[in-house]
Order: C-alpha cells, then sequence, then structure tokens
C-alpha cells in the first residue's frame, strides 16, 4: 500500500517536471524611447491540465515576473528593476465565454470576453508585445542588461509532500543599452 | 550530588548555621497541572479546528487553499515531525548517556519509555498509514464516470438552452435589423422605428428591443427602446451592459451576445446585430433584442453549471485537497503521537524519577550526609514515600546529632582525663619519688624518671617482669618487699631498704601498696620509694651534735681542775729532787698538752653544735672565692691552685664567712692529700694542681663551685663517711671539718658531692641556689 503510494507520487512528480520542462518562454527586450518594451511569449503552456483547470471554471491565473537585470562577475546579478503582470481567465460553462483579465502590478490594465478558446490562450500567453515595463533613465550606456521572466499558474497543483516544489518557466533575453 | 532535587545541605554538627531560604523554583511544564490542562484544551482546539478545517476546505479559495492552506499544514507537519524527531533523538541520547554513565535504573527507564514509546508510535504509524491510504481512496471515489455523465449532461442541457434562447435572440435582432428601416434610425425618427418595432414585442417574440443609431465617426447612441410589461421594470436601462454590447457589435467585433443577470433574479440573454442602409450596406444603427430567463429557470441552470464546475475544480484540485486532507490527517496524528510520546517519556519519567531521587538519596545518607533531603513533587504514593524517606533520614541526623554530642562529651572526658593523666605523669616525672606500677601479672607498667634514677634501670623495664628486674643482687630488698605485701591487705608493705651506690649507701624508705579493682579483686600494686638518705645524714648530723654538746659539757668542765692540779703539782714539784722534779714536770707538761688538746677538741665539738644560722646576703661568689684563695698565695709552692671562673655569674645568697670557711676547709685538705708543702709531681707528671672552678646551671637554678685536685683520691668506702662527724683519714684530723663543711652548705640550701678526679684525685662539687 505504501509502495503504491509512493509511486503515485514520484509518477506525479515527474510529470510535472517533465511538463514544466516542456514549455519556453521567450523573451525580447527593446530600449525605445526611454523605455525598455518588453516581449514575451509561453510556448506550449496550454497544456491539456491547463486547459481542465480553466474549463472547470476556477479562475486561472498566469503570473509573469519581469526583471530587469544586470550581470554581475563577482557577485549575484543586480536587479534594476521588476513587474508583475497576471492575466486571468474565467471561464462560464453555461455561456461558454472566457473572461479575461489582464493586470499590472495589481492594477487592472484591460477586460474582454471571448468565446473562443485560441483568443483565450494568446490573452494568457502570447498577447505580450512590447510592454513598456521599465524606464531606461537608470540604465547606463552601452552596458549590458538582460530581462528574465518567470511565469508561473495558480492555483497550483500542489502536492503533498513537499508543496513548496516549483515549476516555474524561465526566459530571458540579453540586450546592450545604447542611448 | 543532587538528584535533580532541592539539596538542603546542613553544616555538619555541632554548629548549624542559619540558611538563607533558597529563591523560589519555577515548576516545570510538565509539573505544572493547569499548564498540562491548558495544552490538551490546546490540543483538542487545534483538533476541532483542523476538522472545520477540512470541513470547509473545499469552499475555500483555491488560491489560498493552495498556496496558503497546504503550505501552512505542510509547514506545520514538518514543524511537528521535527519536534517529535528532537523529543526523541533528545530522550534517545538522554538514555544512552544515562547508560554510558551506569546512572542507577537507567537500564529500567531506556526499557520503560522504549516500551511506552512502542505502544504510542506503532499505532499511530499504522494508523496514519492506513488512514492516508484510506483518504487516497476516498478521494479517488469523488470521480465517478457515472457522476461525471449527470453532471456534463446536465450542464449541456443547459448550455445547449441557453444557446437555443441566444440563437433564437440572435435570429430576432437580425430580423429586426432588417425590418426596422434604416433610414428612420439615420434620421432619428424615433416614432417610426417605434411602430417598426413594436409588433415584435407585443407579439412575444422578445421582451425588449433596443435601437441605437450609429452616428459618423461615433459611438453608438441609444434612440429608442421597447419593451414588453413581463419584464422586470426599472433596471432595463441601468445596467449599461446594452450599451456595451451596442458598441461592440458597432466595432464588428463577432461577440454579439450577452447575458446580463437581473438584480430580481432571472437573466437578459440579449443579442445584437448591426441595421445598415440597404442601397450602400453601411451601417446606421445597431439593434439590440433582449429575452427574459425567468428567474427560477436562470437559477436552475446556473446551479446545474455551478455543480459542474464545482465537481471539474474538485477533479482539477485534487491534489491540493488530498495534500490538505493528508496534511490535516498527518498534523493529527503527528499531534498525538507528539503528545503520546511526551505524555510516555513524561510517565516514565514519573515513575523512575522518585525512584532515581530515592537511590541518590540513599547514597547521599550512606555516604553520611544525614542533612540530604528529597522534596517530593507529588502527593501520590511516590510523594509519600518520599516523605517516609525524609522523615527516616531527620531520624538518622537526629541520632547521629545525639552521638555526635556523645563522642564529643566522650571526647571532652577523655580530654580531662589525658590531661588529667598527663598531669600526674608530670608530678611523677618531677617529683623525687620513685613510683612503680605493676600490673596484676606482676609485669612493670609505668615507671617514673626518680624510680629509674633512684634504682639506676632504664626505661625498656616496662613490661618486664618485676622478679626478673628485682632479681639484680642490690634490687633483692625490693623483691622481698613486693612478696611480703599481700594482695588482699588494705595497708602498704612499708620497709625501709638501703641500697650501695658506688661505695654510698642510698637509704630508701619502700611501701607496696595492693591495687584492687571494684569488687576487690587484685588488680596491681604500687610501688613507691624515697630517698630518705639526707634524713638519715641530718639525723645522724642531730645525734652528733648532740653528742658533742654532752662531750664539751661533760669534758670540758673537768679539764680545768686537771690542768690547775697538773700545774700545782709541778709548783709543787719545783724543789724536789732533778730526777723527780723531772718525771713530775714531764707528766704534768704531758698532763696539760693532753688537757690543751682535749680542749681544743672540745671547742671544736662546741663550735660544731653550736653553729650559727647563716646570714645570707647576695654576694659575687667568684669575688669571695678569689679573696679566699689569695690567702693561699706563695704559701705553697708546690702546689699550683687554679682559678677558673665563669663570667657572668648571677649574685648568690650566701654567707661569706662560712662559704670562705668551707672553701679553706676544701683547700686545706686538697693541699694536704697533696704533700703540702712536700708535695711532689704526680706519677702521671703533672704537677700537683688544685682547680676551684664556678659553673652556672641555669636549667636547675644552681651555681656550682667544684674544687678538685689531682692528689690520690679518697677510696669508695671511705667516701660516704666522708662527711660524718669525728670521721678523718688524717692522723690528727678531729673528722668535723667536712661535717661542718655539709652542715654550711646544707644551711644554704645547697648540696655537696665528692666523685673521682680522673686520672686522679678527687673533686668536691658544691651547688648553691641562685
Amino acid at each position: 500500500m505504501m509502495r503504491r503510494g509512493l509511486a503515485i507520487l514520484l509518477w506525479a512528480a515527474a510529470l510535472t517536471a517533465s511538463l514544466a520542462a516542456a514549455q519556453t518562454l521567450q523573451v525580447t527586450p527593446l530600449s525605445r524611447d526611454g523605455r525598455v518594451l518588453v516581449s514575451f511569449k509561453l510556448a506550449d503552456a496550454f497544456t491539456g491540465e491547463i486547459r481542465a483547470a480553466i474549463h472547470s471554471g476556477l479562475t486561472i491565473s498566469f503570473v509573469y515576473r519581469i526583471d530587469l537585470k544586470r550581470s554581475s562577475a563577482l557577485w549575484l546579478d543586480s536587479t534594476i528593476a521588476s513587474a508583475e503582470i497576471t492575466a486571468t481567465v474565467r471561464y462560464d460553462n453555461l455561456t461558454r465565454r472566457y473572461q479575461l483579465t489582464r493586470m499590472q502590478d495589481g492594477r487592472i490594465e484591460s477586460a474582454k470576453e471571448t468565446e473562443r478558446e485560441e483568443d483565450a490562450q494568446a490573452w494568457l500567453t502570447a498577447d505580450f508585445d512590447k510592454l513598456p515595463l521599465f524606464s531606461s533613465a537608470a540604465l547606463e550606456a552601452n552596458s549590458e542588461y538582460y530581462v528574465r521572466v518567470r511565469a508561473h499558474t495558480t492555483p497550483r497543483n500542489a502536492s503533498f509532500v513537499w508543496p513548496w516544489e516549483r515549476h516555474d518557466v524561465t526566459g530571458q533575453a540579453k540586450f546592450t543599452f545604447v542611448q | 550530588m543532587t538528584t535533580s532535587v532541592r539539596d538542603v545541605r546542613r553544616p555538619t554538627l555541632p554548629a548549624r548555621q542559619p540558611k538563607a531560604p533558597p529563591p523560589p523554583e519555577r515548576r516545570p511544564f510538565r509539573d505544572n497541572p493547569r499548564l498540562i490542562l491548558l495544552g490538551i484544551v490546546l490540543l483538542f482546539g487545534a483538533l476541532a479546528a483542523m476538522i472545520v478545517l477540512a470541513d470547509q476546505s473545499t469552499e475555500l479559495n483555491p488560491d489560498f487553499l493552495s498556496e496558503v492552506v497546504l503550505y501552512a499544514l505542510s509547514a506545520a507537519d514538518l514543524t511537528m515531525v521535527l519536534a517529535l524527531v528532537f523529543v526523541l533523538a533528545r530522550n534517545v541520547v538522554k538514555l544512552l548517556v544515562e547508560r554510558r554513565r551506569g546512572l542507577p535504573f537507567s537500564r529500567f527507564r531506556a526499557k520503560l519509555v522504549l516500551a511506552m514509546l512502542g505502544l504510542t508510535i506503532i499505532p499511530s504509524v499504522l494508523v496514519l498509514i492506513v488512514g492516508g491510504e484510506l483518504i487516497r481512496s476516498s478521494t479517488e471515489r469523488w470521480f465517478s464516470q457515472p457522476i461525471d455523465d449527470v453532471l456534463r449532461s446536465a450542464n449541456e442541457i443547459a448550455v445547449d438552452y441557453y444557446r437555443d434562447r441566444e440563437t433564437v435572440v440572435a435570429n430576432h435582432a437580425e430580423r429586426i435589423a432588417g425590418v426596422v428601416p434604416a433610414a428612420a434610425v439615420e434620421a432619428g425618427d424615433i416614432d417610426a422605428v417605434r411602430s417598426a418595432l413594436a409588433p415584435e414585442v407585443t407579439q412575444g417574440r422578445v421582451g425588449l428591443v433596443e435601437v441605437y443609431r450609429i452616428q459618423e465617426g461615433g459611438a453608438p447612441t441609444p434612440l429608442v427602446a421597447v419593451e414588453s410589461p413581463s419584464l422586470p421594470r426599472g433596471h432595463v436601462r441601468a445596467s449599461g451592459a446594452a450599451d456595451r454590447l451596442a458598441a461592440r457589435v458597432a466595432s464588428g467585433s463577432p461577440d454579439r451576445r450577452v447575458h446580463e443577470p437581473l438584480d430580481g433574479g432571472g437573466e437578459l440573454v440579449r443579442a445584437g446585430a448591426v441595421l445598415r442602409e440597404a442601397y450602400t450596406n453601411r451601417p446606421v444603427g445597431v439593434v439590440i433584442a433582449s429575452d427574459h430567463l425567468a428567474g427560477e429557470f436562470a437559477e436552475h441552470s446556473r446551479r446545474i453549471t455551478e455543480a459542474y464546475e464545482q465537481y471539474r475544480a474538485l477533479a482539477v484540485l485534487k491534489r491540493p485537497l488530498e495534500g490538505v486532507y493528508l496534511s490535516l490527517f498527518v498534523m493529527m496524528t503527528l499531534m498525538i503521537l507528539v503528545s503520546a510520546t511526551w505524555m510516555g517519556l513524561y510517565l516514565a519519567k514519573r515513575i523512575t524519577r522518585p525512584v532515581q531521587m530515592l537511590a541518590a538519596g540513599a547514597r547521599e545518607i550512606g555516604a553520611g550526609r544525614l542533612d540530604h533531603r528529597i522534596e517530593p513533587e507529588t502527593r501520590d504514593e511516590f510523594g509519600s514515600l518520599v516523605e517516609a524517606f525524609n522523615t527516616m533520614a531527620g531520624e538518622l541526623a537526629g541520632s547521629q546529632r545525639k552521638l555526635e554530642r556523645s563522642r564529643l562529651d566522650l571526647e571532652r572526658k577523655n580530654q580531662q582525663l589525658d590531661e588529667r593523666r598527663r598531669y600526674i605523669e608530670t608530678v611523677l616525672e618531677r617529683i623525687a619519688t620513685g613510683v612503680i606500677s605493676l600490673g596484676a601479672d606482676g609485669r612493670i607498667g609505668t615507671i617514673n624518671v626518680a624510680a629509674l634514677r633512684l634504682l639506676e634501670l632504664d626505661g625498656a623495664v616496662v613490661g618486664a617482669r618485676a622478679e626478673d628486674v628485682f632479681a639484680r643482687e642490690d634490687l633483692r630488698p625490693l623483691e622481698a618487699l613486693l612478696k611480703r605485701m599481700h594482695p588482699g591487705a588494705a595497708d602498704p608493705a612499708a620497709q625501709e631498704i638501703a641500697l650501695t651506690r658506688e661505695g654510698r649507701e642510698l637509704h630508701l624508705a619502700t611501701a607496696a601498696t595492693p591495687l584492687q579493682g571494684e569488687e576487690g579483686e587484685f588488680t596491681g600494686s604500687v610501688l613507691v620509694f624515697d630517698d630518705v638518705t639526707p634524713l638519715i645524714r641530718t639525723q645522724r648530723v642531730a645525734a652528733w651534735r648532740d653528742v658533742a654538746r654532752r662531750l664539751a659539757h661533760e669534758i670540758k668542765n673537768p679539764l680545768t681542775p686537771i690542768q690547775l692540779c697538773a700545774e700545782r703539782m709541778r709548783r709543787h714539784f719545783g724543789g724536789a729532787p732533778p730526777a723527780a722534779r723531772a718525771l713530775v714536770e714531764e707528766c704534768t707538761t704531758t698532763i696539760v698538752g693532753e688537757v690543751e688538746s682535749l680542749k681544743a677538741l672540745v671547742d671544736e665539738f662546741a663550735q660544731f653544735a653550736r653553729m650559727p644560722a647563716p646570714r645570707a646576703v647576695p654576694s659575687d661568689l667568684n669575688a669571695v672565692l678569689a679573696d679566699t684563695l689569695a690567702l693561699y698565695k706563695d704559701l705553697f709552692h708546690e702546689v699550683r691552685i687554679e682559678r677558673r671562673f665563669a663570667d657572668g655569674l648571677p649574685a648568690v645568697r650566701v654567707d661569706v664567712e662560712q662559704i670562705r670557711r668551707v672553701v679553706i676547709n676544701l683547700v686545706d685538705n686538697a693541699v694536704e692529700a697533696l704533700g703540702g708543702s712536700t708535695a711532689a709531681a704526680r706519677p702521671s707528671g703533672e704537677s700537683p694542681t688544685i682547680v676551684v672552678e664556678t659553673r652556672q646551671d641555669a636549667a636547675n637554678g644552681v651555681v656550682r663551685v667544684t674544687v678538685s685536685d689531682n692528689g690520690p683520691g679518697i677510696s669508695a668506702a671511705d667516701r660516704d663517711k666522708l662527711f660524718m662527724p669525728y670521721y678523718s683519714t688524717k692522723r690528727r684530723g678531729s673528722g668535723l671539718g667536712l661535717a661542718i663543711v655539709r652542715r654550711i652548705i646544707a644551711e644554704h640550701g645547697g648540696n655537696i658531692e665528692v666523685t673521682d678526679n680522673a686520672p686522679s684525685g678527687t673533686i668536691f662539687t658544691i651547688e648553691l641556689p641562685v
């Protein structure tokens, strides 16, 4: 009995890890007009598990933590600025409509409804194009920086044994700030 | 030293010093019933909270459930596991250390703890395993295919109905958009539009129709609305949902349907259509058609969907929920386990601790620390046992104090006896009386210095049989005395015995006293003897003085008539024939001469008898001796008189004239012994020498004057009689010189002895007290 329970737990952990490994996060930073524009796209995130969760009527959020950082050879990389974007979907099983919301640092930026799953998927994972998240005023000219984006969904499908295990998807891209 | 108890030590007897009261100890948690009760209440409260939480878990916000509750429970579980491991590890280490140190009852306590831990841990772990599997299988059973099918079908029905209504309303909107004249809308002719809409509403096809006019470049604005009386009044225009839908439709969005819940129940199903100008197909307005879904129906549909969604959400949140249930169960198990473990350890300690305390207390008592006490921690049987132990220790301490007091009394008495014994010993050692104690077996127990000196024995005789010691020739009288002593007699056997010491007689007054025990048995005897030689001498001198006085009186009186008669006869026969005259002359001369001699002899006897008491004054003895010896200057050329006077001699109370007489007497004797004016060199080649020496003996408080010569000396037989009156070794001596010398010295409280000089000669030693 114990062996079976342990096997299930190991299987669940392995599956979760493989799913997380399959996802990729493409990040494209761009410096323009005194702002650092960040585009990113979470690929292969709409897994069956996510779809089932969305279609269960739960409010599912894709939380993106975006950090503007500078590499350091001697010490930990310094974080210049950070932002958090949350894309939320709530599927109404009665009307078959997706209610979508997007927040930046806790502020609701936009909301919409759609019947199309593709639109909801794009809203949650791909419609992040050239977001003016950071000011470039604090950046040094001709210096190299990078933008790191970490994404995870809530509610977490946490396990009992070790709920602190995180399967965040991370992507980052360097850019040289040219003034 | 203390067995985790308050060690109430007191100083050893007899002094008992006051001790400051110990600071109040804080009772440990395990011994505080209130805290234990509080802990039990908290435990049950936590268990109740867990039950409530588990009951409410499906209704919690999923984010809160998976982000907070599960994390918190897992953290709490881990903390409790760590606490349990810590408690177990701590106690296991303590048990191992106690066993390694060989503490008493450590093995028993280890077994007790292991038994109690086994009784709690094994069932708890089994329950945890079985319960966990039950929870897992229960969550699996939440999701069965029939329920899934039913919920899915019910939801499909509700969805299809909504879809149908949406489609119907959308078709109505499209149809109405074709019926309403575009020109009227564009022109804002409300009446024309209303008249075109009225049949749709009145015929009951839709409940509400709203027409928006799209002006060039602007947002659609409400133009006219026609509603059925069956619709809830008052809020249709208030929601704004139609405005937003109209805007969306006008923008060309394919999303042209919306459901609007109403406050009073029910929903409005809205659908929009673009109203176009017929020839140019230019949008001039938007038609929003709405149909009212009754509240009860909408509510049922929504419930069906909610049930379906809850079921689906449950499937999605299965892992976190399962985790929450398992965490709660693990937490409850851990709480019970920790509590049971702690209680087991506590009980083991409660059982073994008093026994350990008693054992440690017994060791302390055994080590003599009778003031050791154990503080009772409970009022149960163990507490009674501890009280009994303390009572026993108190009684032992009291008995020990009594014994200690008795010992101190005994010591004090022994000390007194010892002091008394030392005092008696000192007295016995110092007195001139010889004392010998004999045991019942006839062995010498003690003998004082005077006895050793008088009998010329050494300390080795202690323990020897008296008959062996007294078997020596000169001590046989003592043996005879002891034999004469009757063991049962109360009176001592006394006898005066005379011993010979270096040719001198030593007179001892001896007494042998038998010692008797309490029951009259013979326990030994004491032999006491005093040197009565000086007394006898004094008695003899007194006798001689009496004789001298009688002689002087009886002889001197007839001498003068005899002398006068002889002289008369000489004168009478002065005229007689020569022969007769010569005979008479010779006879009378002889008579007169002998009478003169007799007179001189009588005078000396008279002087000896009438010798006055000395008038002693502090005097410089060296000066007295020097003045006296000055008389002999150039008197005897053949005899050398040598002076050896000690420096710093203290003043001595003497009668100068009498001392001078003593010295003259002794020096005269010495000169005569050396041959006087005809003295010749000694056989050893030395010149005839007389040494007069003074010496101080501070230890005995006397000054010694010695007059020694290197003459022929005095035989041992004559030495003792030397100081007797009328004893002389000289042909013409009266025999009173040394008798007078001894008397003078005796009158000064001193003593005179005569010994042989080496290699020849005699030494007279005078001791005068300072």
